[in-house]
């Protein structure tokens, strides 16, 4: 139950290429794509969680042979046609329109610098503490959604590991991607042992992976 | 066509520089997009930050203790005093290399990256090959850097998969001991905030 975007620990992949690693944009569509998806993105149409399932949804083979941006523009497109942003007209969707932000020039710099912080404070009590050792759900997926957003990597599913961080309440992708609301969760860094993750086989026992990890991922304390 | 099950449809041909073209004008014409917005998000990534912004925290970090043990403990005030917050850096977390550890940063899931502190992310970053090797085989990766840790050394890979990002603070090389700050500046490449590399003495290629 993955997407081709879970990528971590897949096998088979080739050397890792420097090729043209200082070029921010190839050319000018590149350009256009980036600051056209930054742009529509303030639109309050969508959130940051749904533009990423965007992307994350493409057919695999799509996502596979898509450059990087042309995956932006794909899922780009597909944002605004589930939106009927193409299609709208302002006799036709007034409600819609007034629903619409358009990004202005002087609120770009102010707007940046703000972002869209996910900490919820104060919301939930974390029921696990740092040094814990806890045990990842042995499900892969958006428990609500059908082959919905999730951002719980498979190579760490039904794995245990132990908290080293507790970051507060955040925003819950799996929810929050799908328009169900924020319903913030605790978030901590759960740290892995290689061996864990890959196999005793791994040649060092004290190597280890940290992964982001909300709390409704977590199974039980070990 | 055969109809897939799949909530999106990506068959269409791809012609981007068209598409972006048309996609373009259609936001114009509905009044939905200014020229001028668009310009300021590309001269923003473009032009104001990049990885500067993180080699003067480092090179601050490296000869002041009490500014390092704010940036470690209390990263996203001392963010925020400096105007290094925003877009994709909200929230982040330094880790430090020490002589027992070396970490490194990845996104397995996307690109997630430190945009306020280092810019949009080189290519590499944003590669199936390293989304996928990073977490598995970080030594073999940071091989292909020319990093060879050392078998005494543990590795610690940073998966990016919340809000949360990651900087790599660096240790200060033997032979860097006694510069400026601004000297010092010069010796923190992007890479070594990433954990994909050291500091380099200025002018000295990643040979």
């Amino acid at each position: 139950m993955t997407r081709i975007h879970d990528m971590g620990g897949r096998l088979g992949e080739g050397k890792i290429s420097k090729e043209d690693e200082n070029v921010k944009f190839k050319s000018k569509w590149e350009e256009e794509v980036f600051s056209l998806t930054i742009a529509m993105g303030f639109s309050g149409l969508w959130n940051l969680d749904a533009s990423r399932f965007a992307r994350e949804a493409l057919e695999p083979v799509d996502y596979l042979r898509f450059s990087y941006f042309e995956k932006w523009l794909a899922a780009l497109i597909n944002l605004l046609n589930e939106n009927e942003v193409i299609s709208a007209t302002k006799e036709k969707n007034s409600a819609w329109f007034k629903k619409f932000r358009k990004l202005e020039a002087k609120n770009v710099s102010s707007l940046l610098e703000r972002g869209s912080p996910t900490l919820r404070e104060g919301i939930k009590k974390n029921k696990f503490e740092i040094g814990e050792k806890v045990k990842i759900k042995n499900f892969h997926g958006n428990e609500k959604v059908s082959g919905g957003h999730t951002r719980l990597p498979n190579y760490v599913k039904g794995r245990t590991g132990r908290i080293i961080y507790y970051h507060g309440t955040h925003v819950f992708p799996d929810s929050h991607a799908h328009f169900l609301g924020e319903n913030p969760e605790p978030l901590y860094s759960i740290e892995f042992v290689n061996q864990e993750l890959w196999g005793k086989h791994y040649p060092f026992s004290e190597d280890t992976v940290i992964v982001d990890i909300w709390e409704n991922y977590i199974c039980e304390k070990i | 066509m055969e109809k897939k099950n799949n909530k999106y449809h990506n068959s269409f041909p791809l012609d981007p520089e068209a598409r972006v073209k048309a996609l373009k004008t259609i936001l114009e014409t509905k009044g939905l997009v200014e020229q001028e917005a668009l310009d300021e998000i590309l001269d923003t990534y473009q032009n104001k930050v990049g990885p500067i912004n993180g080699a003067k925290l480092i090179a601050k970090a490296w000869i002041d203790s009490s500014f390092k043990n704010d940036l470690l403990e209390q990263t996203e005030k001392v963010l925020t005093e400096l105007n290094l917050s925003g877009r994709q850096g909200e929230h982040v977390t330094v880790v430090e290399n020490t002589s027992e550890i070396h970490n490194l940063v990845v996104c397995t899931l996307c690109s997630c990256y430190p945009w306020p502190l280092l810019g949009l992310p080189p290519s590499w970053y944003k590669s199936d090959a390293y989304r996928s090797r990073a977490v598995r085989e970080p030594r073999k990766v940071l091989e292909e850097f020319n990093l060879l840790i050392p078998n005494s050394k543990k590795v610690r890979v940073w998966d990016s998969t919340s809000e949360m990002r990651y900087l790599v603070l660096p240790q200060q090389p033997e032979d860097s001991i006694g510069l400026s700050e601004d000297e010092l500046v010069n010796w923190v490449t992007r890479d070594c905030m990433i954990g994909a590399g050291i500091p380099k003495r200025p002018g000295k290629f990643n040979d």
